[in-house]
C-alpha cells in the first residue's frame, strides 16, 4: 500500500529523483545478573526522498506516510538540491544501472515473526545461569538478544521497484569477574542475517562461556607488555583489521579525498598471501542485502587480490567519477539518511594453516584474541582493541595476559603477514562512519607484526 | 496534540487496559545538520525524529514499548504492546515504583535560545562554510577531510501514572571539523576540532577551522621517540575520554550494586589526588545537559562526586535509588524515546585549576601532550590503550615535535591518583562532561 502510494508520488518528480520507505521493527531482551531488566520492542517507520538536481543532491524524510507529506519531502529534496547548488564545486553525474524490479528477503529456516517472546525469555535465562555458574569470581553479567526486522522499499525515477526484508538476529554477552580488588571485564557476541537458526548454528551459550572463562581467568593477570611484537591474530579478530584498517582506506570517497590506497590500484601494498574482499552477497553476513540503497545489485569485490591492489568500493557517483562500475556498497542507517559508501561483509580470505603450525613456528611473541572496538584513519594507522594476549614461547601458548590496544600501518602490517589459518569465521560489527551500519567481517587466525599498547 | 498531551493520553490508556504502573515519555528533534566529505558539502539534512516510549509495570514484570509514529492508534497499539512483553516477562525482585511528583526547579538560564531555534538550513550551511574558510584560509598546506554541523531543537515530554508530569525545550549546536595537513606528500595525522552550546551566539566556528587547521600543521613532520615511562597531558577532549569515562562508569550506582564498579562500598573514600574534585550538576547554567529535570521526570539537583579526591556520592536513578532506599539524583538517562532509562552523568564538572595550558607545558620537563586519543578504555578496570594521535613530544618546557606512531597506555585508577596538574581552561565535551587539560604521571609512552 504504501509502495503504491509511493510510486504515484514519484510519477510527479522531474529530474532523477528515488524514494526509499523504511520499516524497522525491533525486539531486544535483556538479563542483568540474572533478573529482566526490560523486554523492549518497538517500530520506527519513515520514508525519504533524494533528488539530483543540475549536479546536485538535496535529501528530506518524514515519519507521516500520507501523500501530502511524500509530495512534501520531494519538493524540499529538490528546493535544497537547487539552494545548495552555488556551494558545492562538484557537479553530481551518475554512473548508469539497470532499474531493477525485483524482491529480495533474508533466506529463513526459522522466521522470528512467528515465535513467542517467551521463548527468548528462556533461552537468555539458560545462558545467564550457566555463565555466572562457571566461576566464584563472576560477579556480574548481561546477556542480550536482539532482533532486527527491516523491511525496506527502494524506488527511483528510471523505474527501480525493489523490496527488501532483512532480518538480523544477535546476542551478546559481557561478564565481570572480581578477585582480590582486582576488576576484569570480558564481551563475547554472535549473530548473523538469519532466521532464528542462528541460535542452533552458533548457539549464545557457547560465546557466554568463551566470555566467562576469560574475565574469570584474567582477573589476576597482568597486563601485557608494551612494544613492536610478533603476533598471531585471532580468526575472530582478523576481520577487524579487514575493516577497519584496510576496508575504509578503499572507500570511494575516501580515496577520494587522498587515502593510502588512492594511487595504488595494481600495485602491490600486501603480502601475496592476502586477498581481502567485500561482498555484498555473503551467506547470512551482516552487511548483506541484494541490492544497495541506491538500487545497485551488490557483488564481491576484490579489494586486495593475491596482495595486489584490483578495486574500490563505490556508489553510483563516485563509480561515474572514477570510470568503472557501481559496486553496490551505497548504504543508509535509516531512512533518515542519504546512502553513503560502506563496507557490507569484509574480510580476508582463508589460507591452509592449522593452529598448532602457527604457534610451532612463532620463538616469541603474542596470541591475541576478543577483539574490542578501533578506528582508523585514511593513511592506514589503524587500532583496535584486544580483550586477551596468550605468550607464546619457543613455539608454545604459555602465560594468559590482559588485552591491550593495537596499532600499526595497515598495508605494513599486511606486508609482513607469513601465515593464514584455515579457521574462518564471518562476525557481526556495527560500523560508525558519520551514520552507523551493520557490517560484516571475516577471516581466519594470522600471523604478522603490531605495536601493542602494553605496560613498560 | 503537543507532546505532554500525547504522553497524558497514553498514561490514561494504559490505566484502562489495566497496569500497576506506567510511564510515556514522548521526543521530538528537529535537527538541520549539514555533513562536510571530501572538502565540500555532501549532504543537507531536514529531520524530524520523534517518538514515544511506553513503560508499563505489571506485578513487578516491566516492558516497554516505542513508535515513531505519534498517531492515537499507534500509541495505544504500543501501550498494549508494552503490557504483553509485561506479561511474558519475569517479575523483578527489585523493583520498587516509578518516581512521585516533586517539584521540580525553574529551568536552568541559558538551556533555550530563541535566535538558534529559528536558524534555518542557509544559516548552519553557514557556519560550514565559516568554519571551512577558516581553516582553507588558515595555510594553504591544510585540507579538510570531513565535518559535521547540527542545530537540534530538543522537546521532551514525561508523564506518569502517579502524577509526575515534566515537559521543557532546549536547543543545541554541535560542529566538528577533522582536518589534515599536507607537505611533500606527507599527510599529517587527522586533527579533531568542535564546538558545543546552547546557542548561536555562544558557537564559533571560525575557531573550530583555525584549531583543526593549527593542530593539522602541528602535527606535520612527526618523529619518533624512544619509549618512556612519565607525564602526559590529556587536553580536554582526550582527558574526558580516557579519565572522565571511567570515572563516570564507577559512580554510576547500577554498577556499583552490580559489582562492577571498584568504588562500590568506598563511599568517603579516597580514590583520587587531592586535586579532583568533580560535581555533577543538571542545573548548570547553559549547560549542554542541563534542564530541570531528568529522563524520568525527576529534578535535576547538584551533586558532589568526588571532592578533594574523595568519594563523595554515586550517581542514580530512581530503580537504583530505590533498590537503596535512597532518593534518586535525577541521573536517569536516555538515547532516546526507543530505550528505557538507565544511568549518565547530566554535566560532570571537573573543577578547573589555576593554570593555563602553556604554563602547563612550560613547567614540564619531560612529557607529552595529546590532544587527540584514538584507543580503548576499560571502565570497569581503568585500563587504557590508543594511539596519541596530534600528539607532541615536550622537554625543558617547550613543545618540540609532533609524534610519530606513539601509543600511550596506563590505568586511569591509578593515573587519577597520579594528576600533577589541572588547568584552568574548562571546555564541554561530548561525553557530557566540562574537562580542562589534565596533566598525569607515570604514564606508558610506547613507540616501535
Amino acid at each position: 500500500m504504501v509502495i503504491d502510494l509511493l510510486k504515484e508520488c514519484l510519477k510527479k518528480s522531474r529530474g532523477y529523483g528515488e524514494l526509499r520507505y523504511h520499516k524497522r521493527d525491533t525486539f531486544t531482551v535483556s538479563l542483568k545478573d540474572g533478573k529482566i531488566d526490560v523486554l523492549n520492542s518497538g517500530i520506527i517507520e519513515g520514508a525519504c526522498a533524494r533528488v539530483l538536481k543540475d549536479g546536485s543532491w538535496g535529501f528530506s524524510s518524514t515519519t507521516m506516510l500520507e501523500k501530502d507529506k511524500i509530495d512534501k519531502i520531494l519538493e524540499d529534496a529538490a528546493s535544497l538540491a537547487k539552494a545548495s547548488k552555488s556551494k558545492k564545486k562538484r557537479s553530481v553525474k551518475l554512473a548508469s544501472v539497470k532499474p531493477h524490479v525485483d524482491k529480495y528477503e533474508t533466506p529463513m529456516k526459522i522466521d522470528p515473526r512467528k515465535t513467542g517472546r517467551e521463548e527468548f525469555v528462556r533461552l537468555i535465562i539458560d545462558v545467564d545461569k550457566n555463565v555466572r555458574g562457571f566461576s566464584k569470581n563472576i560477579v556480574s553479567d548481561t546477556v542480550t538478544f536482539n532482533i532486527v526486522d527491516d523491511e525496506l522499499a527502494f524506488l527511483s525515477s528510471e523505474g527501480a521497484e525493489i523490496l527488501q526484508r532483512i532480518v538480523r538476529c544477535f546476542g551478546n554477552v559481557m561478564v565481570i569477574a572480581r578477585e582480590k580488588g582486582n576488576i576484569a571485564s570480558a564481551y563475547e557476541s554472535i549473530g548473523a542475517q538469519s532466521g532464528l537458526e542462528v541460535l542452533e548454528k552458533t548457539p549464545l551459550i557457547n560465546v557466554g562461556m568463551t566470555a566467562a572463562e576469560r574475565a574469570s581467568k584474567l582477573v589476576s593477570a597482568k597486563v601485557a607488555p608494551a612494544g613492536l611484537f610478533p603476533v598471531i591474530l585471532e580468526n575472530r579478530i582478523v576481520g577487524l583489521l579487514a575493516h577497519e584498517a584496510v576496508g575504509h582506506c578503499s572507500e570511494a570517497d575516501l580515496v577520494y579525498s587522498g587515502s593510502f590506497l588512492a594511487d595504488k590500484i595494481g600495485k602491490e601494498v600486501a603480502s601475496e598471501k592476502v586477498t581481502l574482499v567485500d561482498d555484498g552477497r555473503y551467506l547470512n553476513g551482516f552487511g548483506t542485502m541484494k541490492y544497495d540503497d541506491e538500487g545497485v545489485s551488490t557483488q564481491k569485490t576484490a579489494i586486495i587480490a593475491k596482495g595486489i591492489c584490483q578495486s574500490f568500493l563505490h556508489s553510483r557517483e563516485t563509480a561515474q567519477h572514477f570510470g568503472v562500475n557501481p559496486t553496490g556498497n551505497a548504504r543508509a542507517w535509516n531512512f533518515e539518511f542519504d546512502p553513503i559508501i560502506r563496507m557490507r561483509n569484509t574480510y580476508i580470505e582463508t589460507g591452509d594453516y592449522s593452529m598448532e603450525d602457527l604457534v610451532e613456528d612463532m620463538k616469541e611473541g603474542f596470541f591475541l584474541k576478543g577483539g574490542l572496538s578501533g578506528q582508523a584513519d585514511f593513511t592506514g594507522e589503524f587500532m583496535f582493541g584486544t580483550q586477551e594476549a596468550i605468550k607464546i614461547e619457543k613455539g608454545k601458548l604459555t602465560e594468559s595476559l590482559r588485552g591491550v590496544t593495537i596499532s600499526g600501518n595497515a598495508f605494513e602490517v599486511l606486508k609482513n603477514v607469513d601465515a593464514i589459518g584455515k579457521d574462518f569465521v564471518m562476525r557481526i560489527g556495527m560500523c560508525g562512519k558519520e551514520q552507523i551500519n551493520y557490517v560484516g567481517m571475516g577471516g581466519a587466525s594470522l600471523r604478522t607484526n603490531v605495536l601493542m599498547g602494553g605496560t613498560k | 496534540m503537543s507532546l505532554a498531551e500525547l504522553t497524558r493520553s497514553a498514561i490514561k490508556y494504559s490505566e484502562k487496559i489495566g497496569v500497576d504502573e506506567v510511564e510515556a515519555f514522548a521526543q521530538s528533534l528537529q535537527i538541520i545538520e549539514i555533513v562536510l566529505e571530501r572538502a565540500e558539502i555532501q549532504s543537507e539534512r531536514v529531520k524530524t525524529q520523534c517518538g514515544i516510549g511506553i513503560r508499563i509495570i505489571k506485578d513487578k514484570k516491566l516492558g516497554f514499548a516505542f513508535t515513531s509514529a505519534l498517531s492515537k492508534s499507534r500509541i495505544e497499539e504500543s501501550c498494549r504492546n508494552a503490557k504483553s512483553l509485561a506479561n511474558v516477562s519475569i517479575s523483578n525482585p527489585d523493583w520498587v515504583s516509578l518516581p512521585t511528583p516533586a517539584k521540580l526547579p525553574k529551568p536552568p538560564s541559558g538551556i533555550y535560545d530563541e535566535e538558534t531555534a529559528s536558524m534555518g538550513g542557509d544559516e548552519v550551511l553557514n557556519l560550514a562554510k565559516q568554519a571551512y574558510d577558516a581553516a582553507k584560509g588558515y595555510d594553504k598546506r591544510v585540507d579538510i577531510d570531513d565535518g559535521k554541523f547540527s542545530v537540534i531543537l530538543n522537546d521532551v515530554a514525561i508523564s506518569n501514572s502517579h502524577g509526575v508530569e515534566a515537559e521543557e525545550k532546549t536547543t543545541l549546536l554541535e560542529g566538528f571539523l577533522i582536518c589534515m595537513a599536507k607537505e611533500h606528500g606527507e599527510t599529517s595525522s587527522m586533527a579533531f576540532e568542535y564546538e558545543i552550546t546552547r546557542a548561536i551566539r555562544d558557537f564559533s566556528s571560525e575557531r573550530i577551522g583555525r584549531i583543526a587547521a593549527e593542530k593539522a600543521l602541528a602535527s606535520l613532520k612527526p618523529k619518533a621517540v624512544r619509549s618512556f615511562v612519565g607525564k602526559v597531558i590529556l587536553d580536554s577532549d582526550p582527558a574526558a575520554t580516557v579519565l572522565i569515562q571511567p570515572i563516570i562508569s564507577s559512580v554510576n550506582a547500577d554498577n556499583a550494586q552490580r559489582g562492577r564498579s571498584l568504588w562500590a562500598g568506598k563511599h568517603g573514600e579516597e580514590v583520587a589526588s587531592q586535586k579532583l574534585t568533580i560535581t555533577d550538576d543538571g542545573l548548570f547554567p547553559k549547560g549542554i545537559g542541563s534542564s530541570s529535570f531528568d529522563f524520568e521526570g525527576v529534578p535535576h539537583q547538584k551533586t558532589p562526586v568526588i571532592t578533594h579526591g574523595k568519594l563523595q556520592s554515586f550517581l542514580h536513578n530512581s530503580f537504583t535509588g530505590n533498590k537503596e532506599g535512597k532518593k534518586s539524583t535525577g541521573n536517569a538517562y536516555r538515547d532516546g524515546y526507543n530505550m528505557p532509562p538507565s544511568i549518565f552523568a547530566s554535566n560532570l564538572i571537573v573543577e578547573a585549576g589555576k593554570k593555563r595550558l602553556e604554563e602547563m607545558i612550560s613547567e614540564t620537563d619531560k612529557g607529552v601532550i595529546v590532544r587527540r586519543f584514538s584507543g580503548n578504555v576499560r571502565p570497569e578496570s581503568g585500563e587504557f590503550s590508543g594511539i596519541a594521535k596530534q600528539a607532541n613530544y615536550i622537554e625543558k618546557g617547550e613543545v618540540k615535535y609532533p609524534l610519530k606512531e606513539t601509543m600511550v597506555s596506563g590505568n586511569v585508577f591509578q593515573a587519577i591518583m597520579n594528576i600533577v596538574e589541572i588547568g584552568s581552561e574548562t571546555r564541554p565535551t561530548f561525553l557530557a562532561s566540562y574537562v580542562p587539560p589534565i596533566m598525569i604521571a607515570k604514564i606508558n609512552i610506547i613507540s616501535k
